[in-house]
C-alpha cells in the first residue's frame, strides 16, 4: 500500500506535472487563449501549435531590431530663473550647424535640467560648445539621450505599429552591463525592410508652401518656402484614400488656429489668385505655387491649388470665416498609409541608429523547419541518453524512472514556459538539451550511491545513502546555478534565455524531481 | 547483464608527475595555440560575426554560388548550405549595407518563388555592436568563472583538492577553446554558452571525485574506482548526448545547436582526462603527501 506521507516527494511531482501538462495544453490558459490579442508581450499568439507554448523569432520568423537612440544630452545645465525652455531651445539650435529647432529639446526636472540633441550628425562636444556659446553651464555632455525620451519613442513606436495592423510586435528598451542603452523591436512575420522605414524614421510631417517672392531681383523670381502646419496642427486624421482628382492623400481636419493661419497663409500668398490656381510646376529653378508634403526633410509629393479650394479659401477670408479640412498628398497609397500612421502616432522625438545596432530577419517557412528539426534533434539526443543509461545499469528498474524522471524535469520546464508565456526561441531549446544533461548526471549519482555497498534492504540504509549523493548534487547544482547567473542577467540577447531555463531546470531538478526519483528508487529496491 | 562497465584503472602504475604530465602538457600546447592566435590575429580566438559585426545572409537562389559574390558591392563570403538545395550562407564585413536589398535585386530566385523570397534570414551586428557583446560575454565568462571557484573553495574548505577542482575546469574551457581554433569553429553566443554549460558540467565530475576521497571512508583506490564509476558514466552519457545533438543539428543546419555540440563533445572529453588524471593526481599528492606535511 502507498502511504501517502512517506512519498510526499512523489506526490508533489505528480502535482507540478499535472499543473504543467494543464499550462500546456488547456485551452484558455497561457497564450492560446482567443482574448490573448490585448497581450502584446509575446512574438506570437499561440495559436499556430497544439500547445499553449510561444515562440520567439527564431522559431516563428520575422523581424528584431535593436538600436541605441540618436543624440547626446547634458546635465544638469544651469539655467538662469524665468528662462523659457523654447528661448533655450531656439539660442542652441542656433549654434548647432547639424541641428534644427525641432532636434533640441529642453527638460526641467525636479533636480536638474538637461538639454537633448537629436540629430546623428551632432557630437557631445557640438552640443557643449554650443551651450558654452550660448552662456549656459552644464554638468556633462554625453552620447546617448535620456531615459524619458525612451520611454517616448517606445510609446510612439508601439504606437505606430500597432496602428500599421502589425499585431503581437513588442517594442521595449534594454539596458546592457556596459551602459549602454537600446531600443529593441521585434514583430513577427514582416519583413525587414518595411519595418525599417516605419520605425527608424522619425516621421516628422510638415507642410510647406513653396511661392515666388514679391522682391524679384536682377536673375529671376525667388522663391519662398514657408512651413504652414505641422503634427500639432490636426483636430482629426482621417483614412488614407485614393480617389479621383486628388489621387492617394490623408484627409485631415485642422484646428481653429491652423486653419484661420492657414486660409490667411493662402490667400496673402497668392495662393487663391489667378496666377497661383493649378501653378505648381514642380521643376527646381522654377516651382511654381505648390504645397509640398514633407517628411523627414524629405519631399514627398507637391501638389497644386484647385480653383474650387481657391474660390473657398477665398470666400471664407472675405467672411472673416476660415477653412479647416486639408488633404495631405503624396505619390502613391503606401505612402499615403506611412504617413497616416506618422500624423496618428506622432513623430519620434530622435530616430534610431542603425549603424550601432542589430537586425535579424527570418523567413517564417525556414522558422517552421527549425521548429520541426529542433524538436527532432532534441527528442534524439534524449533517445542516446536512454540507450547509453540502459547499457550502463541493464536493469530498467533503475533506468527507466531514471528517464521518466528526466522527461519530466522537461516536462515541468514546458508547463512554466507556457504558463509564464516566455517566448521559445532556439536558445531555450539548446537549455533543455543541457536540462536533461545534467539531470541525467545527478540521477545517475542517486543510483550508484544507493546502490553502492551492498543491498538496500531497509528504509534507513536507503535515507542515509540517498542524503550522501544529495550533497554532491547539491554543490553541482550551486556550482550550475553560479555559472549560468550572469548570462541571466546581462544583456546577451540569446544567451538570456538559455542561462534562465538551466537555472530554472536545475531548480526544478534538485527541489521535485530528483526527490521524486529516490522515492521511486526506494520503493522498488526495498520492495524485495 | 550489464553491457558496459568503467573498466578499473590501476593508478598505483603510475606517479603522480606521470599522471600529471600529460593534461598539463595539453594545457600548455593549448595557452600556446591562444597566443599564438593572439599576435596572429589580435585575438585569441577566431571570433563570429556576432562579435565582430558583419551581416549574415541565408539566401535561396538559383544564381551559382561562383557568381553570387559579384552580385554585392560588398566582399562577401558563400557557403552552401548542404540539406536543402541551392541555399547558401553569404556573410559581409561590418561595412557592408543594404545587403538584403542588393540580394533580393540581384539574385535569381528559385523556380516558383518571388524575388522577395531570396533572403531567408538575415542578421546583421554593427562594429561597435559586436565589440560590446564581446566584452559582456568575457564579463560573463570571467564572473562565471570566479564564481564557480569561489563556490568550490567555500564547500571543500581545503586549498589543494578546491585548487585541483579549480585547475581542471579551467583546463576544460581553455583546450576547447584552442581546438575550436584549430577546427576553424569561430566563437559565437552559442559557443559562448557551450563553454558556461562545460563549466557545470565538468565540475560535476570533479566535485564527486573529491567528496569521494575527501568525506568518505574506505582506502583511496577503492573511493576513486566508486567515485570512476558513476563519474565515467556520467560523463559518457552527457558526451553521446552531445555528439548525436552535434550530428543531428549538423544535418538539419541549426548553427546554434551544432556548435554547442560540439564544444561540449570536446570539452567532455578533456574533462574526462583532467579529472582522472590531473585532479586525481593532485589530490593523491594531497591525501598521502601534502597532509603529512
Amino acid at each position: 500500500m502507498i502511504d501517502l506521507r512517506d512519498n510526499w516527494r512523489l506526490v508533489l511531482l505528480a502535482l507540478f506535472i499535472f499543473a504543467s501538462v494543464f499550462a500546456l495544453f488547456a485551452p484558455g490558459v497561457g497564450g492560446g487563449a482567443p482574448d490573448a490579442g490585448a497581450n502584446a508581450s509575446a512574438v506570437e499568439q499561440g495559436g499556430g501549435g497544439p500547445t499553449n507554448l510561444q515562440y520567439g523569432l527564431e522559431l516563428s520568423g520575422g523581424t528584431r531590431m535593436r538600436a541605441p537612440v540618436n543624440g547626446v544630452t547634458a546635465e544638469g545645465v544651469q539655467i538662469p530663473q524665468g528662462t523659457q525652455a523654447d528661448a533655450v531651445q531656439r539660442q542652441v539650435a542656433g549654434n548647432l550647424s547639424a541641428a534644427d529647432l525641432g532636434d533640441v529639446n529642453v527638460r526641467f526636472t525636479n533636480t536638474s535640467t538637461t538639454v537633448e540633441a537629436f540629430s546623428e550628425n551632432v557630437t557631445a562636444d557640438e552640443l557643449g560648445a554650443a551651450l558654452d556659446a550660448a552662456g549656459y553651464e552644464y554638468e556633462t555632455v554625453r552620447p546617448g539621450v535620456t531615459d524619458q525620451t525612451r520611454t517616448d519613442i517606445v510609446r510612439i513606436l508601439k504606437d505606430k505599429i500597432s496602428r500599421a495592423g502589425l499585431s503581437g510586435g513588442q517594442v521595449q528598451q534594454v539596458s546592457t552591463a556596459n551602459g549602454g542603452d537600446f531600443v529593441v523591436i521585434e514583430m513577427p512575420n514582416v519583413n525587414q525592410s518595411e519595418v525599417e522605414t516605419l520605425v527608424t524614421e522619425r516621421g516628422q510631417v510638415q507642410v510647406v508652401a513653396t511661392f515666388p517672392s514679391d522682391n524679384q531681383s536682377a536673375n529671376g523670381t525667388e522663391y519662398r518656402r514657408v512651413p504652414l502646419l505641422t503634427q500639432g496642427d490636426f483636430r482629426s486624421v482621417g483614412t488614407a484614400q485614393d480617389t479621383r482628382g486628388t489621387g492617394p492623400h490623408v484627409p485631415l481636419t485642422l484646428n481653429d488656429e491652423a486653419a484661420q493661419e492657414y486660409t490667411r497663409a493662402m490667400n496673402e500668398y497668392g495662393f487663391t489668385s489667378s496666377e497661383g490656381i493649378y501653378a505648381c510646376r514642380r521643376t527646381a529653378d522654377n516651382p511654381g505655387y505648390c504645397l509640398q508634403t514633407v517628411v523627414d526633410g524629405d519631399v514627398v509629393y507637391s501638389a497644386d491649388m484647385s480653383d474650387g479650394l481657391a474660390e473657398s479659401l477665398r470666400n471664407a477670408a472675405a467672411r472673416g470665416d476660415s477653412v479647416n479640412n486639408f488633404f495631405m498628398t503624396t505619390t502613391n497609397m503606401s505612402q499615403a498609409r506611412e504617413l497616416q500612421i506618422h500624423l496618428q502616432a506622432g513623430a519620434l522625438p530622435a530616430s534610431l541608429n542603425m549603424d550601432e545596432g542589430t537586425a535579424y530577419y527570418l523567413a517564417p517557412s525556414l522558422a517552421e523547419e527549425f521548429k520541426l528539426y529542433s524538436l527532432i534533434t532534441g527528442l534524439i539526443a534524449a533517445v542516446a541518453v536512454t540507450v547509453v543509461v540502459f547499457l550502463r545499469y541493464g536493469d530498467p528498474k533503475v533506468a527507466a524512472p531514471m528517464l521518466v524522471t528526466a522527461l519530466s524535469e522537461v516536462l515541468i520546464l514546458l508547463g512554466f514556459a507556457a504558463a509564464i508565456r516566455l517566448p521559445m526561441d532556439l536558445s531555450h531549446i539548446a537549455g533543455f538539451i543541457a536540462v536533461i544533461g545534467t539531470g541525467v548526471d545527478d540521477l545517475i549519482i542517486i543510483a550508484d550511491e544507493v546502490m553502492s555497498e551492498g543491498e538496500v534492504n531497509s528504509s534507513r540504509v536507503f535515507q542515509s545513502r540517498f542524503r550522501k549523493a544529495f550533497w554532491v548534487i547539491g554543490a553541482a547544482a550551486a556550482t550550475t546555478i553560479i555559472a549560468m547567473s550572469p548570462l541571466a542577467v546581462l544583456s546577451l540577447g540569446d544567451l538570456q534565455g538559455f542561462a534562465i531555463i538551466t537555472i530554472l531546470g536545475v531548480l526544478v531538478g534538485v527541489l521535485i524531481t530528483r526527490p521524486a526519483y529516490g522515492d521511486i528508487l526506494r520503493s522498488l529496491l526495498t520492495d524485495k | 547483464m550489464v553491457a558496459f562497465e568503467v573498466p578499473e584503472v590501476d593508478y598505483t602504475q603510475y606517479t603522480n608527475r606521470q599522471l600529471a604530465a600529460i593534461p598539463l602538457a595539453l594545457l600548455a600546447v593549448a595557452l600556446l595555440v591562444l597566443a599564438g592566435w593572439y599576435v596572429a590575429t589580435g585575438a585569441p580566438v577566431q571570433l563570429g560575426t556576432e562579435f565582430t559585426g558583419g551581416t549574415e545572409l541565408r539566401v535561396q537562389t538559383s544564381t551559382p554560388a561562383a557568381e553570387i559574390p559579384d552580385q554585392f558591392d560588398a566582399e562577401a563570403s558563400v557557403t552552401a548550405v548542404r540539406t536543402s538545395a541551392d541555399t547558401y550562407i553569404v556573410t559581409f564585413p561590418p561595412e557592408a549595407e543594404d545587403v538584403g536589398q542588393q540580394a533580393r535585386n540581384n539574385l535569381a530566385p528559385v523556380a516558383g518563388q518571388s524575388a522577395s523570397d531570396v533572403v531567408q534570414s538575415n542578421q546583421e551586428t554593427s562594429a561597435s555592436f559586436g565589440s560590446e557583446a564581446q566584452r559582456t560575454a568575457l564579463l560573463g565568462l570571467g564572473i562565471a568563472f570566479v564564481g564557480m571557484s569561489l563556490l568550490v573553495f567555500v564547500l571543500f574548505r581545503t586549498f589543494v583538492p578546491s585548487l585541483a577542482i579549480v585547475i581542471s575546469a579551467f583546463s576544460d574551457i581553455v583546450i576547447p577553446l584552442a581546438l575550436m581554433n584549430l577546427l576553424g569553429i569561430p566563437l559565437s553566443l552559442g559557443t559562448v554558452a557551450a563553454l558556461l554549460m562545460l563549466i557545470g558540467y565538468s565540475v560535476d565530475s570533479d566535485i564527486l571525485l573529491n567528496n569521494h576521497i575527501l568525506r568518505r571512508g574506505g582506502s583511496f583506490y577503492e573511493s576513486t574506482h566508486r567515485a570512476m564509476r558513476t563519474g565515467v558514466t556520467m560523463t559518457v552519457t552527457s558526451l553521446s548526448a552531445m555528439a548525436v545533438m552535434a550530428f543531428v543539428a549538423f544535418l538539419f543546419q541549426i548553427e546554434l545547436l551544432t556548435s554547442i555540440g560540439i564544444i561540449l563533445v570536446l570539452g567532455l572529453a578533456t574533462d574526462l582526462m583532467n579529472t582522472y588524471m590531473l585532479n586525481l593526481s593532485l589530490l593523491r599528492w594531497y591525501k598521502f603527501e601534502g597532509v603529512a606535511r
